[in-house]
């Protein structure tokens, strides 16, 4: 039985959509909470994403350390691992640089902090691009595996295997992300620390060490997405331009400050982005990303799943 | 109240007068040298190819003043000034401004890699009177009227007009059956753009070709798959693949492999030295590569062949690409430009140029065709090289008096 | 204040002449390319920090702006052979244009959302340019006219050139900044609902700015066009376009006059020369210095170079303080007087729901002229949402409110203010660098002819609560019953009918708490209507002639301080028998 063109063509577009729209789900996930817990707009975000990437092309295809794993292990294990490292790294970052002009010491000096924020972030992103070349190279490069050239069939879809394991992995990652906020002590003291930070002060939360943990929790996922994506793509030091408006079209359209709606914010951002070949020329591809979260700001501003109202 | 403006503009006289301090360098006066400029991305995305570039500029000045310099000169050595074009045309037009204005004794200058850098630059060097040599092949750069252009590249229409009858002449001595219908994937920059449009606009119609699927993405691309479902379900007889970046060609080639249309079963010919770039063997490996066919302004071909050992010792590079060769071309020129001149005064250098018609010589080892320019400032009359990726190495193939290997057309 | 404004013009014009002459003597073509741009990108930061440094929104997209004015420029003269003499006043329209178009739909949104709805704005027209088949796009050589086209052959020119629109944004900055203009704005960044109910028709003025900085911006962006010859979408509406004005306003002094220019001043050659210096010794050096550069001057300097030169250095006002006397506050209430006189404002039926939750239901109020109204209610209980929905910030599903006999429904808060209605906000938000005076003539605006009556209506206002004598005081430095009382003056500027007070009580200590009710009831003396919401009880009793209790939405009782302790749903919901107790043997 075979399907008609535009059938195919529709699913196909639609598979393309949701397993891209994984690895954009995670990473705008790490920007969700972020933003949600330090009303942040943390315009490094791509970059750390960018250090993802490396971190796991130099575990597997650099330096080998996960070879034993084999070429299909290798790059998951490897972009899970680009994690901790990226926390450790956005630990440092916010210990010294970053929590110098946000959470409450910051808030309490007339907007300061919210200015502060975007130059230091701003430069945080110059320091980190241009680091990475000193440091890193400017050859583009990325990890080799089967997994992005192969793909696994339902009838005439061809779902790519590396996509569909980093849409498999940030979903697992999602549960665990939600799991942490609302069951463990930190995590409450995350979301506490993030919905009033002056009151959850006075109940003893440190709402510093709170806000480290969550920046770093941040990047450090949204650098798994990276690590994810090296296997599915070609990188170099500068690429994390490229998903910077991904990552912000996805928080707002799921919701500022929803983990949940950061989710499916990515994921309908993935969507929207492939699926609109089916009627856009390709060249809009990201125009349509933009024209959805415009719409997304002015008929819901509070997105699928955010608040209604956001405290000034 | 307010008693900042008096002080604010003493101030920025003051930081007007310490950039003035910024960056001055001493003027070499006495020490004879020639110094042509070199204008590349040197940081930003793109600093792979100012990379490449570079290590074919350094390779040409060492032999050349090895060999005692410029000799109509007294053996005045060759230096090259590099400045980095940075990620915008803003950067590239100051560091044109900047090397002019830090060297005066420019005799020239070649880059800047990215068509709009060269565009930008060109606008300043144009008004310096200062002769400039670049591999980018967009038309518009010589289409301005000006003076002190010279492309060494065909430009992209011709090229265009170039690839894909060569590609059907292939085609058909291989297969016996010539292909009636074609697809273009591309990219909107402004080289693939302007190498399509002479195809669109009749190109294909007088080549008996039907264009069955025409896509074109802004880079980068994200994803590879809608573009190659539209190629599945229209199976063309053969694709043309003018993309400039590597990445995105990573995508697509991956992609078509996926999707079961790797291997020959749609014949690809690509335009471009990305095509040919040892990063993209690294990243998707010799297999998925065998066969693919791409045609470029310049690529190593035959005699060159000691010149290639040499660059691979010294840099480590698995091969030489264009953006070295040409580069380390563009330097020979000039000293044969500077030979014939006899004096560092630019536009009589620029004459030279204008005046040349190489037919051997180092120079004229590292370009197919002569180097002679026409009063536009392009080559004519240059024949386009294919390459092929020939175990996991793209070896020259076409024109046949240049091939450094035998072509084949991948179709199953 | 005009005398400031003189002053600084003839400091800009004549610094002007200075980097004039200055510029006319370096004679390399580089320095002059590169103090070309330093002018062009003070000028766009200056236009940015038009919209966002005084109005507090911040845009992430004023590339969009520059982008149209270059490719208007260079689209015209490719196209239509205009020159750039014509082609860059059409690049201001352009952009003021796309100012209003932006700011029309965009404008409902606030904070975050407003500055990341912003950065879409230019990066889709990115997008849309190169599918046109814009990429590149080059302005033709004119060799046979080139002044004609502003093509110079001496880079002098184009120095001369951006001068002159860095002279005219000083001085249109200069302007905003001291006049209603400018102060209407900055009243938006401090409070943006408190000037909406003091009569500040914030919409009207947030989109003159945006369209004001747009013009500036799509000018700059079209000598920029003519400047570089070449155009493509990335150079023009990419994102670091788009950061530039911002970083440049930030560092130097954001909402100031001077900070966009010197932030110009200093980091664009600042980064040109690390880009010449460094660039090919070790690429990319030069972009881990600038990083490391702006992050360093921005933890020492938070809100710019200027403001932190300026706290440093400005001398500081010396206010002679004065000592403290409280108004009398009599220990028990005085009879309650009767009220004659029509209902001011009535409430009939009033209702509204948020999502799910029934916020006020039924509610019935009459507010008689003359009368001293008192709301009160537990926590949660909707007094708030009264106000707002009497204010016209929210409109109600159900019921009508109705003031000095004509509805209210439909109006935006302002037009309400005008009407004759103030009211206070519980957050007072002052401009600490700015006084007491010009914290409160933002106040004074909406019923005044000009500047100087709006002056004297708030030196009025400050004088009926007991600040006047803190009138050039620095509102940084006052205690929190000076900040109440600053506030009450502040709605008490357009010389209201009717005045809603909002929380003013809440958190004074025994000494304030009796000045302030002092004042108040003074207010109500000279015939303010005032309505007041509080949740103590205490300082109420002594204060109002009548109340309304909310409990859940809902009105549980109305009428007499001394009936309503004494009423049992009262009691049941709010007071506690104990309190009750206290309370009635203080009023027996």
């Amino acid at each position: 039985m075979a399907m008609p063109a535009f059938l195919v063509e529709f699913l196909q577009a639609l598979a393309a959509g949701v397993t891209v729209g994984g690895a954009y789900a995670l990473m705008c996930i790490g920007l969700g909470i972020i933003f949600g817990s330090m009303r942040v707009i943390n315009f490094a975000q791509g970059d750390f994403l960018m250090l993802g990437m490396y971190v796991a092309f130099y575990l597997t295809t650099g330096y080998g350390i996960l070879a034993f794993l084999g070429p299909y292990a290798g790059p998951i294990i490897g972009a899970f691992l680009a994690g901790p490292v990226v926390f450790a790294v956005g630990w440092v970052a916010h210990r010294f640089i970053v929590s110098r002009v946000t959470g409450v010491g910051a808030a309490a000096s007339e907007g300061a902090g919210a200015y502060g924020q975007i130059i230091v972030t701003l430069g945080l992103s110059l320091i980190l691009q241009n680091g990475g070349l000193i440091l890193l190279g400017s050859t583009p490069t990325g990890i080799r595996t089967p997994l992005s050239r192969s793909s696994w069939e339902i009838g005439p879809i061809l779902l790519n295997q590396a996509r569909v394991v980093s849409f498999l992995v940030a979903v697992a990652l999602v549960i665990a992300v939600y799991l942490f906020l609302a069951r463990t002590r930190a995590g409450k003291g995350l979301r506490a620390a993030a919905d009033n930070s002056t009151a959850a002060t006075y109940m003893g939360i440190d709402v510093d060490r709170a806000h480290r943990i969550a920046w770093s929790l941040g990047v450090g996922i949204t650098a798994v997405a990276g690590g994810l994506l090296a296997s599915s793509q070609s990188f170099q030091p500068y690429v994390g331009f490229d998903f910077v408006i991904v990552m912000y079209a996805g928080v707002v359209l799921g919701g500022l400050g929803s983990i949940l709606g950061a989710f499916w914010g990515g994921l309908l951002i993935g969507i929207v982005q492939q699926m609109s070949t089916l009627v856009l020329p390709y060249q809009l591809q990201n125009t349509a990303i933009f024209v959805v979260f415009l719409l997304i700001i002015f008929l819901r501003p509070q997105g699928l799943f955010g608040r209604l109202s956001e405290r000034t | 109240m307010k008693n900042g403006p008096t002080r604010r503009e003493f101030g920025s006289g003051l930081v007007l007068a310490g950039t003035m301090g910024l960056g001055l360098r001493p003027a070499m006066a006495q020490t004879r040298e020639a110094k042509v400029a070199m204008i590349a991305p040197l940081s930003g995305p793109w600093a792979r190819q100012g990379q490449l570039m570079r290590l074919g500029a350094d390779m040409a000045l060492d032999e050349i003043n090895e060999k005692g310099g410029i000799k109509a000169l007294d053996g005045a050595k060759m230096t090259v000034v590099a400045a980095d074009a940075g990620d915008s045309t803003e950067k590239a037009k100051n560091a044109a401004q900047r090397v002019l204005a830090q060297n005066e004794d420019l005799v020239g200058g070649t880059g800047a890699w990215l068509s709009s850098f060269t565009l930008a630059v060109t606008e300043v060097t144009e008004r310096a009177q200062l002769p400039w040599l670049t591999l980018s092949y967009s038309g518009l750069i010589t289409n301005r009227g000006f003076k002190f252009i010279f492309q060494t590249s065909p430009t992209a229409d011709r090229q265009a007009a170039e690839t894909v009858p060569a590609a059907l002449e292939l085609a058909e001595r291989a297969t016996g059956k010539r292909p009636k219908t074609v697809g273009i994937l591309m990219d909107n920059t402004a080289s693939p753009v302007s190498f399509a449009k002479p195809l669109r606009e009749g190109g294909f119609d007088k080549l008996g070709l039907k264009l069955v699927v025409d896509q074109i993405f802004t880079p980068p691309l994200s994803d590879a798959t809608p573009l190659v479902e539209k190629l599945r379900a229209a199976r063309p007889d053969f694709l043309l693949l003018p993309i400039s970046s590597m990445p995105d060609n990573k995508l697509v080639l991956e992609k078509l492999y996926e999707f079961g249309l790797g291997k020959g079963r749609l014949p690809l010919v690509g335009n471009g030295a990305p095509f040919g770039s040892p990063e993209l063997k690294k990243v998707i490996g010799p297999e998925l590569l065998e066969g693919l066919l791409f045609s470029v302004a310049d690529w190593p071909f035959k005699g060159q062949e000691e010149l290639i050992e040499r660059f691979k010792k010294r840099t480590g590079e698995p091969w030489m690409t264009q953006d070295s060769l040409t580069t380390y071309g563009d330097v020979w020129i000039f000293k044969e430009a500077l030979e014939r001149a006899g004096t560092i005064d630019r536009v009589k250098v620029a004459d030279a140029i204008r005046a040349m018609n190489m037919t051997d010589g180092p120079a004229k080892s590292v370009f197919p065709g002569p180097i002679k320019f026409d009063d536009k400032g392009r080559r004519q009359d240059v024949p386009l090289i294919f390459a092929q990726w020939q175990k996991g190495e793209p070896v020259t193939v076409f024109p046949t008096d240049l091939a450094l290997g035998k072509p084949y057309w991948l179709a199953s | 204040m005009s005398s400031s404004v003189a002053r600084q013009s003839w400091a800009i014009l004549a610094g002007r002449v200075v980097v004039l002459l200055l510029s006319l003597a370096i004679k390399s073509a580089y320095y002059q390319l590169v103090l070309t741009q330093v002018l062009l990108w003070a000028v766009l930061s200056l236009a940015w920090n038009i919209l966002c440094g005084y109005s507090g929104y911040f845009s992430f997209g004023h590339a969009a702006f520059w982008g149209l004015g270059a490719y208007t420029v260079a689209l015209g003269m490719i196209n239509f052979d205009l020159t750039p003499w014509l082609g860059i006043p059409l690049a201001a329209i352009v952009g003021g244009l796309a100012g209003a178009v932006i700011g029309f739909p965009t404008f409902r949104l606030r904070g975050h959302y407003f500055a990341l709805a912003m950065l879409a704005y230019p990066l889709a027209t990115l997008y849309v340019f190169q599918w046109l088949g814009y990429q590149e796009i080059s302005l033709p050589m004119k060799r046979e006219a080139p002044v004609l086209y502003m093509q110079f052959a001496d880079p002098r020119a184009y120095v001369v050139l951006a001068l002159g629109l860095l002279v005219a944004a000083l001085l249109i900055s200069l302007l905003v900044e001291n006049s209603r203009f400018g102060r209407a704005l900055l009243a938006i960044k401090q409070n943006e609902p408190a000037a909406e109910a003091a009569g500040i028709d914030t919409w009207r003025w947030k989109m003159r700015a945006i369209t004001l900085s747009g013009a500036l911006a799509g000018m700059a962006g079209g000598l920029y066009g003519v400047l570089l010859l070449v155009v493509t979408p990335e150079s023009v509406f990419g994102m670091l376009v788009s950061a530039q004005p911002l970083i440049l306003a930030l560092f130097g002094g954001i909402g100031s006059l001077w900070g966009p220019l010197i932030g110009a001043v200093v980091l664009v050659p600042l980064a040109e020369g690390l880009n010449g210096e460094l660039g090919d010794v070790l690429p990319g050096i030069q972009g881990v210095v600038y990083g490391v550069a702006i992050i360093a001057i921005i933890l020492c300097a938070p809100e710019g170079v200027y403001w932190r030169l300026r706290d440093r250095f400005a001398k500081p006002r010396v206010e002679p303080r004065p000592t403290a006397k409280p108004a009398s506050a009599p220990a028990i209430a005085p009879e309650p007087r009767s009220i004659d006189g029509a209902d001011l404002l009535v409430l009939r039926n009033i209702g509204i729901s948020f999502g799910g939750l029934r916020a006020l239901d039924r509610i019935d109020l009459a507010v008689r002229t003359g009368s001293l109204h008192g709301i009160i209610g537990p926590n949660g209980a909707g007094k708030t949402t009264l106000f707002n929905v009497i204010d016209g910030f929210l409109a109600p599903d159900a019921g009508s409110v109705s003031f000095a006999g004509t509805p209210l429904a439909g109006l935006r808060p302002n037009q309400v203010c005008r009407r004759g209605i103030g009211r206070t906000f519980q957050v007072v938000r002052a401009f600490p660098r700015m006084t007491v005076l010009e914290n409160v003539i933002v106040g004074a605006f909406v019923g005044a002819r000009d500047d100087r009556a709006a002056e004297q209506m708030a030196r009025a206002a400050l004088d009926r609560v007991g600040l006047a004598d803190r009138a050039s005081a620095i509102a940084g430095g006052l205690t929190t019953r000076e900040l109440r009382l600053m506030e009450l003056a502040r709605a008490l500027a357009p010389q209201p009918r009717l005045i809603l007070l909002d929380e003013t009580l809440a958190g004074l200590g025994h000494d304030d708490l009796a000045g302030i009710l002092g004042v108040i009831r003074q207010v109500r003396d000279e015939g303010v209507t005032v309505l007041i919401i509080e949740h103590t009880m205490q300082a109420m009793v002594r204060l109002v002639d009548e109340f309304s209790v909310l409990d859940h939405g809902r009105l549980i009782a109305a009428g007499r301080p001394d009936e309503i302790v004494r009423d049992r749903r009262v009691i049941e919901a709010y007071l506690g028998r104990r309190w009750m107790n206290r309370v009635a043997d203080a009023l027996a």
